[in-house]
């Protein structure tokens, strides 16, 4: 398996669990859906999985490679784990090439400028190289997230609620370019959403998650 | 057309006007009168003396507001970021050595450090016979960034905790060691705050005059008054003012071509930075901010309870009463005018916003960036230009009457605090404004509510902590202010502030305490009013 959690189990404050005991098995290149109520605790598991927050019991491997266990905790820095956040968090005092351009420090310049415009292809916004994100639209702050968080090349890619502030008709079109671009780069994915029809659109499996736990799973034929 | 007309010509454009009017026409007042020729003196400074005032400005400003940037960012980030016992407390306190003005600050530790102080006499008896000597720029640099750094911790510390979690959560997962995340997230997010709390050092430092004196450190403020009571030539006074006015704009102005095009916040949720508990070397931070504070306030304010214990009439001197009570009363009264002109400047401002209104706000919040030395001159003049203008009506009055009927009064000197504190209590209440919107007022408006009942009984409540904030602070503003008073005061007219400097330039330094501790002490109760506020919301200014 690509990806492997087990047994993981988180709390805020004890004795209040969050997470409690999910697991979970991904195959490499696959897009899961975690469905669930607010509150249910899907942006904890995503934070977890990042490394953002250090679960009280559990193991997460992804590629072979033990991120986190009763031994061993890498941090979140080191995961290469792409996230995109709820309200995409994109840098308001960098313009969109330093943003994507952030997580490739280790690139040297020539490759660095070549992965950015590689990226801008991709969600097809070249021409909005030098703007700042206060002087993008939501959809495209959006996509910009997005190539931000692919630009590393992640091992896995997170995104918590992608479609919640967009309006209902950018959304679908957002929805299926989304769709596009991840299957483009063969990515696995794990999207929250507490939209039914979101997750039917995107993923090929769907996760209930309530209150912490899974109640059941739904293949679907993507 | 008539309806335009009515809604622009209302009490609060009408205020707006009068009171950019009342800063521009003093301030062009000294271009003016810049077409007078050479005196001597003037000749004099500007071959000997110039190059010397403006070196040692520079060398002033330069590391007092690279030190209290660093005291400011510092404290604030520790505050902000960790968790650990007396963070509460240390988060208020360390806005307290604001109450201390910098002169009494110099006047205290140029006394504990001179050769028969108590840090000296404390050094020989533990066997070390050198003394450092503070009355020194570096000593200035020292203690203006000591009494100073405040600004920049209070606007960092707001800034902080607005700042999102996840801009530094996308770094980290972005691949960013702690340090980059630092370097490259946090201190980038927080620069308008830490540039805009610097500026207000830099604004404060060019104001003083007490110390500088003191310490015979000759900058700016040091010059004006130099040439105008020592030389007797005000044409010179005025020329420098001249020169410092333009360091100033030219200040102010950098300061808003480096903000540039960039955003510094987008209309994010923000969810708050969770502080850590502080680990290894980290559990120095608190010991370090316990320090400045220490340095900052006790030690200065310990010091001078000490030196009452020798004062000869205590407080049971009718006079200090007398001059405490006229110093508050006067700032209490200068507050309330301040605060009500810029209740109606921020009315004036609320809406959409043309951009001569713009231009013309940023004129009536210029007083703050002029040094009370240049302030002074300005309002001196304008004040004798307005007897002069004035002299046939006051003869209608009474046909005996003097030349000089408003000038030098306690009129021409609340005026000139009005002038000088008016953007503070302005930027306050704007920011008030700024959070609650214009809808409970259009709504107000559309019920047909008169502006001034509007603003009495639906602004007036919801803005209540923002008008107390920024009548607090222009009240310790007020109530420390020595450069402005020094010059304007009628004769034989005294605050703690002026007291205080009297009795220091005398090296009567026992006498001085009295004065001086009434003033911190008024001033600390004010910042605790300040931070412990609770706001509409229920969330204190404390977190
Ligand atoms: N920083 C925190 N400290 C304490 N409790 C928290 C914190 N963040 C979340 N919680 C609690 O954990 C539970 C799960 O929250 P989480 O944000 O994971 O839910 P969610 O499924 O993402 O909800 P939503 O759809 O509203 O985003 C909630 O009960 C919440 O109150
Ligand atoms: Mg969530």
């Amino acid at each position: 398996m690509y990806v492997s959690i087990e047994d993981l189990c988180f709390e805020y404050e004890r004795k209040k669990p969050v997470l409690e005991a999910v697991s979970l098995t991904m195959e490499e290149g696959e897009v899961v859906a975690i469905l669930g109520s607010s509150g249910s605790g899907k942006s904890t598991f995503l934070r977890v999985l990042s490394g953002l927050e250090i679960p009280r019991k559990g193991a997460i491997t992804i590629n072979q490679e033990t991120l986190c266990s009763s031994k061993k905790f890498v941090d979140a820095e080191k995961r290469e784990v792409g996230l995109v956040f709820q309200d995409y968090a994109l840098f308001p005092h960098m313009n969109v090439y330093k943003n994507i351009a952030f997580g490739l420090s280790h690139l040297t310049k020539e490759d660095r400028k070549a992965r950015v415009y590689e990226m801008l292809t991709l969600i097809d916004m070249e021409e909005k190289v030098n703007a700042f994100p206060h002087e993008l639209s939501g959809g495209q702050q959006q996509r910009i997230a997005l190539a931000r968080a692919l630009a590393p090349k992640p091992k896995i890619l997170l995104l918590d609620e992608p479609f919640s502030n967009l309006d209902a008709d950018l959304k679908h079109k957002i929805r299926k370019e989304l769709k596009e671009i991840i299957q483009k780069t063969q990515m696995t994915s794990i999207v929250v959403t507490h939209d039914y029809d979101d997750a039917k659109a995107i993923a090929h499996r769907i996760i209930y998650l309530e209150d912490g736990k899974i109640l059941r799973e739904e293949r679907l034929h993507n | 057309m008539l309806r335009r007309i009515r809604t622009k010509l209302n009490i609060f454009t009408i205020v707006s006007v009068i009171a950019g009017l009342l800063i521009i026409i003093p301030l062009l007042n000294i271009f003016v009168e810049l077409r007078q020729p050479a005196s001597d003196v003037w000749i004099h400074i500007r071959t000997y003396l110039l190059a010397r005032y403006l070196r040692n400005t520079f060398i002033l400003i330069f590391y007092v507001a690279l030190l209290s940037s660093v005291l400011g960012f510092f404290s604030a980030y520790i505050i902000t970021r960790f968790d650990f016992k007396g963070r509460k407390a240390l988060s208020w306190m360390l806005i307290l050595p604001l109450a201390i003005p910098s002169y009494i600050m110099g006047y205290v530790y140029g006394d504990m450090m001179s050769y028969s102080g108590s840090v000296s006499r404390f050094f020989r008896s533990i066997g070390y016979y050198g003394y450092i000597n503070v009355m020194t720029m570096q000593g200035a640099i020292i203690i203006f960034s000591l009494t100073l750094y405040p600004y920049v911790y209070m606007m960092v510390r707001g800034a902080l905790l607005k700042q999102s979690a996840s801009f530094s959560e996308g770094a980290q997962l972005l691949g960013a060691s702690k340090w980059r995340v630092f370097w490259r997230i946090v201190l980038p997010l927080a620069r308008p705050a830490l540039v805009a709390g610097t500026l207000l050092v830099i604004l404060e430092t060019l104001n003083d005059y007490g110390l500088v004196e003191y310490f015979n450190v000759q900058v700016f403020s040091f010059a004006i008054f130099n040439a105008w009571f020592s030389f007797g030539d005000v044409l010179s006074a005025i020329r420098l003012s001249a020169i410092l006015m333009l360091i100033v704009f030219a200040i102010v102005f950098l300061e808003r071509a480096i903000r540039g095009r960039r955003r510094y916040h987008l209309h994010t949720k923000t969810r708050p930075v969770k502080r850590v508990p502080l680990k290894g070397m980290q559990k120095l931070y608190p010991i370090i901010l316990w320090t400045i504070l220490f340095i900052a306030f006790f030690i200065p304010v310990l010091q001078l309870l000490w030196f009452t214990r020798f004062a000869r009439y205590g407080l049971f001197n009718l006079n200090i009463v007398y001059i405490i009570i006229n110093s508050i009363s006067i700032a209490v009264f200068a507050t309330l005018i301040t605060v009500i002109i810029a209740l109606m400047l921020a009315n004036f401002n609320r809406g959409r916003m043309s951009s001569i209104k713009k231009s013309w706000l940023k004129i009536t919040n210029l007083g703050y960036a002029i040094p009370g030395a240049v302030l002074a001159i300005a309002v001196n003049i304008f004040f004798i230009d307005l007897d002069r203008l004035l002299y046939p009506v006051y003869q209608l009055f009474n046909p005996e009457t003097g030349r000089l009927v408003i000038s030098l009064t306690l009129t021409m000197l609340i005026f000139a605090y009005v002038l000088r504190f008016m953007a503070i209590g302005y930027n306050s209440i704007e920011a008030s404004y700024d959070k609650i919107g214009e809808s409970f007022t259009e709504a107000a408006y559309a019920l047909k509510s008169s502006k001034i009942k509007t603003l009495m009984k639906i602004d007036f409540p919801l803005i209540k902590t923002g008008l107390l904030s920024a009548a607090i602070i222009v009240f310790i503003d007020v109530i420390k202010e020595l450069p402005l008073t020094l010059i304007l005061r009628p004769t034989n007219y005294n605050t703690m502030a002026t007291i205080v400097h009297e009795y220091a330039s005398d090296e009567m330094l026992v006498e001085a305490s009295i004065p001086a501790l009434v003033l911190i002490l008024v001033s600390s109760i004010m910042i605790y009013i300040l931070t412990h506020a609770k706001s509409k919301r229920g969330a204190s200014n404390v977190r």
